[in-house]
């Protein structure tokens, strides 16, 4: 338990014959914000599915806190204390803002499945409390007004909100951000680089993909480039906008023409 | 809207309560298969309007519950009262095992798998399986319910018998939606992979949803045994099952949709008896337009039902 540790050792996800992730490995330390970046289609997605549960990868292995998580279920990777979101929002649409919050406290609840039928004094405790937590939560992400609406008609920056409220009230040790500037404009980005921090501040490491370079460079400590599957190369901010690679993948080789 | 929906609650159930005093027997005993049958419509709420599967099938727990109480107590010689744990847990248990390997079926093939089950129940009746289960005629001469030594023969009996039933269902509908186990159901028919990625094991409670309701469609199963004193195989064809499944649909999956669906298709039918079949002409007209007009059903199901405190009203006004 020492170290909160994500180690990924050559991870290979293949889909048919087309190789998505090709024998990937990197490490995400403790309290880092940890950011994976690369072209459209370079499998950023792909190796948060493999850490997550939703894919297992061919080979390589998912190491957590010394634990093998590869070939683990979505709940129960959660339940060890990595929990995400989605680039596309995937909230519960038709149910309000609290309740999804409230979704997020379901592993941390310790109602059985009897209390669902008959209560007792202490589910209505429990209740109540998570009911407190989501109720901070609301407040953190300033969505309190909004606590009865149901998330489909409410604006999109505040739907990613809603969407990370709910992967915060799990209490994560690692949290999994799957671009999570996409769609905002500029004020709710420089929101959520606030935001990004004061999750930091409370001891929680981020692992995100992000298509916004300029948030990319202010929030990460560390950074992995993907192109294609493979990592093509990995550092601080700083060492990677210097890197000929990373700028020919993103840029195209501007030698081509004069060659 | 919160508090429209107590108080037509508390009427509905006021007006139930007395209900028998007012009706001569024909239509107390058309009163009591509304409470049968909405305890069972219920059950298939958990399993369809809550947790979102296509279980085509909910007939056959009813039958089994029926049938657990018919033949215990015409071939063994249980009193009534002593069948009842046994035609809860019985559908229980099988609705468990069958439910365990085809949870992950999306809906439709889902929708077939339950379909098969309910007919293979239904032959199973008919060719007398076992020697028990009386063949295509079912079994006759049930004794009566018996609570501390009255006898509950009258229909008026037999009504508040299956009035308690609904009570109960309502009951543990109500604290369901006030639970974890509750809300883990809405999540995952909203999104199975969402709730997945946030720490929810759908497929436990896909089955847990299965299981309970197979429960109380069993419970009503051995009130309608004790009400007919007589089971046969016909009360449980698919086509039973067919009905609850749209009861839901075209009520909306909520408490009061549900029983004006049921009070639609069984009672209704019953006060346009003059028209003969004409009336379910009518009806399937009736199902088809409520589809249409109201995709969501007649009274929908609602959420929000969040405690008062996380409701703020907009800050500073503007």
């Amino acid at each position: 338990m020492a170290d909160n540790e994500l180690i990924l050792t050559n991870v290979t996800k293949r889909f048919g014959g087309l190789t998505a992730v090709d024998a990937l490995s990197m490490k995400v330390s403790s309290g880092q914000i940890y950011g994976v970046i690369g072209p459209n289609g370079a499998g950023k997605t792909t190796v948060f599915n493999c850490i997550t549960g939703i894919y297992k990868s061919e080979e390589g292995s998912v190491s957590w806190r010394g634990e093998e998580i590869r070939g683990m279920t979505p709940y129960q990777i959660v339940a060890r204390g990595i929990v995400r979101t989605f680039q596309t929002i995937r909230l519960f649409s038709q149910m309000s803002v609290a309740e999804n919050i409230m979704s997020g406290r379901h592993i941390k609840s310790s109602q059985g499945w009897w209390h669902g039928i008959c209560p007792t004094p202490g589910s209505r405790r429990d209740e109540k409390e998570n009911w407190m937590k989501v109720g901070e939560l609301l407040e953190f992400f300033n969505l309190e007004e909004f606590a009865a609406t149901p998330t489909m008609s409410l604006p999109y920056g505040h739907q990613r909100r809603v969407e990370m409220a709910r992967a915060l009230a799990v209490d994560p040790t690692l949290l999994i951000l799957d671009e999570p500037a996409a769609g905002l404009n500029d004020n709710e980005t420089a929101e959520l680089v606030d935001t990004i921090f004061s999750i930091r501040q409370k001891g929680i490491t981020v692992l995100l993909i992000e298509h916004d370079m300029e948030l990319v460079m202010k929030v990460t400590d560390y950074l992995t480039v993907l192109n294609f599957g493979k990592k093509i190369a990995e550092g601080t901010p700083e060492e990677i906008q210097k890197n000929p690679l990373v700028i020919e993948a993103y840029l195209g080789s501007e030698d081509e023409d004069d060659e | 809207m919160k508090k429209l929906s107590i108080v037509s609650l508390l009427v509905f159930l006021l007006v139930m309560a007395i209900l028998p005093h007012l009706l001569d027997p024909r239509w107390q005993t058309v009163a009591v298969t509304f409470l049968v049958f909405s305890v069972v419509a219920l059950s298939q709420d958990i399993v369809l309007g809550k947790a979102g599967m296509f279980n085509m099938g909910q007939a056959m727990f009813f039958g089994m519950g029926a049938y657990v109480t018919a033949i215990l107590n015409s071939h063994f010689g249980w009193p009534i009262m002593a069948t009842i744990p046994v035609a809860i847990i019985a559908p229980v248990l099988v609705g468990i095992v069958l439910a365990a390997p085809i949870v992950h079926l999306r809906g439709d093939y889902l929708l077939v798998v339950t379909i098969g089950f309910n007919i293979v129940f239904v032959q199973v009746l008919i060719n007398n399986l076992g020697g028990v289960t009386g063949g295509p005629n079912g079994i006759f001469g049930i004794d009566p319910l018996r609570l501390f030594g009255f006898e509950l023969s009258s229909q008026v009996a037999i009504y508040y018998y299956a009035f308690a039933v609904l009570l109960l269902t309502l009951a543990i509908m109500i604290n369901l939606d006030k639970s974890k186990v509750g809300r883990a159901l809405h999540y995952l028919r909203e999104d199975p992979l969402a709730a997945e990625s946030i720490g929810i094991n759908t497929r436990l409670y896909k089955i847990f949803a299965f299981g309970l309701g197979a429960g109380i469609a069993g419970l009503a199963g051995s009130v309608f045994a004790t009400q007919y004193s007589a089971v046969s195989p016909e009360a449980f064809e698919f086509i039973q099952s067919v009905l609850f499944f749209s009861i839901v649909l075209v009520g909306g999956s909520s408490i009061p949709g549900v029983l004006i669906g049921v009070f639609v298709m069984f009672v209704l039918p019953e006060i346009f008896r003059e028209f003969s079949t004409w009336r379910f002409f009518v009806f399937g007209f009736a199902m088809i337009l409520t589809m249409i007009l109201r995709p969501r059903g007649i009274w929908p199901a609602t959420f929000g039902k969040i405690p008062k405190f996380l409701i703020k009203e907009p800050k500073n006004g503007g």
